[in-house]
C-alpha cells in the first residue's frame, strides 16, 4: 500500500464558507417552507441563499484555482469517461470536483437561482399559482441533488479512501501519487 | 405529434374539470360520516386553538373581504367563494393549504368534520 502522501490545500476559506453557508440557509428555508408563522425566517434564509449563490457565480470567475467552474467544466466525454470508470471499479480519482460532482453543482447553482427568483415573485405577488409551483419544484429539485451529492461524497469518500467532508471543512486533501487524473 | 396534441387535451381536459366550493363540502361531509354545521364552523374559523392564531388572524372575521397575513401583512384574497370565484377550485391546492394552515394554527391536521364545517360557512349566505 502507498502510503506517501502529500498535503494540498483544495478549497479556499471563501469556498468553504460559502459551501456550509449554503447548507445553512437552504436547510432553514427548507424546514420553515410549509409554516405561515416562520415565513419571515424562510424569506431571509431563501435572501440568504440567493446571495451565497451570486458570491459562488462571482468566485467561479476569481476564486481559487480549484473554485474556478473553467477547472472543473464537465464535458459529457470526461463525465462518461468518469461513470465508467466508476462502473468498472477503477475511478478516476480528482484533486477537485469530479465531472459528476461538477454537474451537480451547476443543477444546484441553477435551481437556486430558479427558487430564489420564483420565491420573490411569490412573496411580491407578482403571479399566481404558477409560481408557487415553479417555486416548489425548485426547491425539490435542490433537495434531490443534495441527497445525490451527500451519498456521491459518502461512496466518493470510501472508494478513494479519503474524508471529503473534513477537506471541506478544513480545505486540505491528502494527495497520495497514484492514479490522480485531476 | 398527434399523441402531444391528444396528452395536451387530456391535460386541458383534466383541468377543465376542476372542483366546486360545493363538491369540497361534499366530500368532507361524506369523510366525516355526518352533516356538517356553518354556525360551528364560525365557532371554529374564529376562535384559537391553543395556539396564536385562528383562521380569522389572517382571513378575517369576514372572509367575504380581504385578509391581511398575521406575519408578513401582505394582502390575502377573499377565502369565501361568493367573493372570489378562484378559491375551492382545485383539491392540490385546497389539501396543501388546509395541511398548511391547520399546522399553523392548531399544531395539528384539522379533521374532515373541521373542514366540512368551515366549508358550510364559507359557503353560507351573509
Amino acid at each position: 500500500m502507498n502510503t506517501e502522501t502529500k498535503p494540498i490545500r483544495v478549497w479556499d476559506l471563501p469556498t468553504r464558507i460559502f459551501h456550509w453557508s449554503l447548507v445553512a440557509s437552504f436547510a432553514i428555508a427548507f424546514l420553515t417552507a410549509e409554516s405561515e408563522k416562520l415565513r419571515d425566517i424562510h424569506v431571509v434564509a431563501g435572501y440568504t441563499l440567493a446571495g451565497l449563490i451570486a458570491f459562488r457565480l462571482l468566485w467561479g470567475f476569481v476564486g481559487g484555482s480549484y473554485s474556478r467552474f473553467a477547472e472543473f467544466l464537465p464535458t459529457p466525454r470526461k463525465l462518461i469517461d468518469y461513470l465508467k470508470s466508476l462502473i468498472d471499479g477503477r475511478p478516476q480519482h480528482y484533486i477537485g470536483h469530479n465531472p459528476a460532482g461538477a454537474v451537480a453543482i451547476f443543477l444546484l447553482l441553477g435551481f437556486g437561482i430558479v427558487a430564489a427568483a420564483s420565491g420573490w415573485a411569490a412573496y411580491e405577488d407578482l403571479g399566481g399559482h404558477f409560481l408557487e409551483e415553479l417555486h416548489e419544484g425548485a426547491a425539490n429539485g435542490m433537495m434531490a441533488i443534495v441527497v445525490i451529492h451527500i451519498a456521491g461524497v459518502i461512496v466518493s469518500s470510501w472508494l478513494h479512501r479519503e474524508n471529503l467532508i473534513l477537506a471541506m471543512i478544513t480545505g486540505w486533501k491528502k494527495l497520495r501519487n497514484e492514479n490522480s487524473a485531476g | 405529434m398527434r399523441h402531444i396534441l391528444i396528452i395536451a387535451a387530456a391535460l386541458f381536459a383534466s383541468s377543465a374539470l376542476a372542483e366546486t366550493p360545493r363538491d369540497f363540502l361534499t366530500r368532507f361531509e361524506k369523510e366525516a360520516g355526518a352533516a356538517a354545521s356553518a354556525e360551528r364552523g364560525a365557532r371554529f374559523f374564529n376562535t384559537s386553538h391553543g395556539g396564536e392564531w385562528s383562521c380569522a388572524s389572517c382571513h378575517t372575521e369576514r372572509p367575504a373581504q380581504a385578509g391581511r397575513h398575521a406575519k408578513t401583512g401582505k394582502a390575502i384574497a377573499p377565502l369565501a367563494p361568493a367573493a372570489n370565484a378562484e378559491r375551492f377550485t382545485d383539491a392540490a391546492k385546497v389539501d396543501k393549504w388546509f395541511r398548511r394552515n391547520c399546522n399553523d394554527t392548531l399544531n395539528r391536521l384539522c379533521s374532515a368534520q373541521e373542514k366540512a364545517d368551515v366549508m358550510a360557512w364559507l359557503l353560507a349566505p351573509k
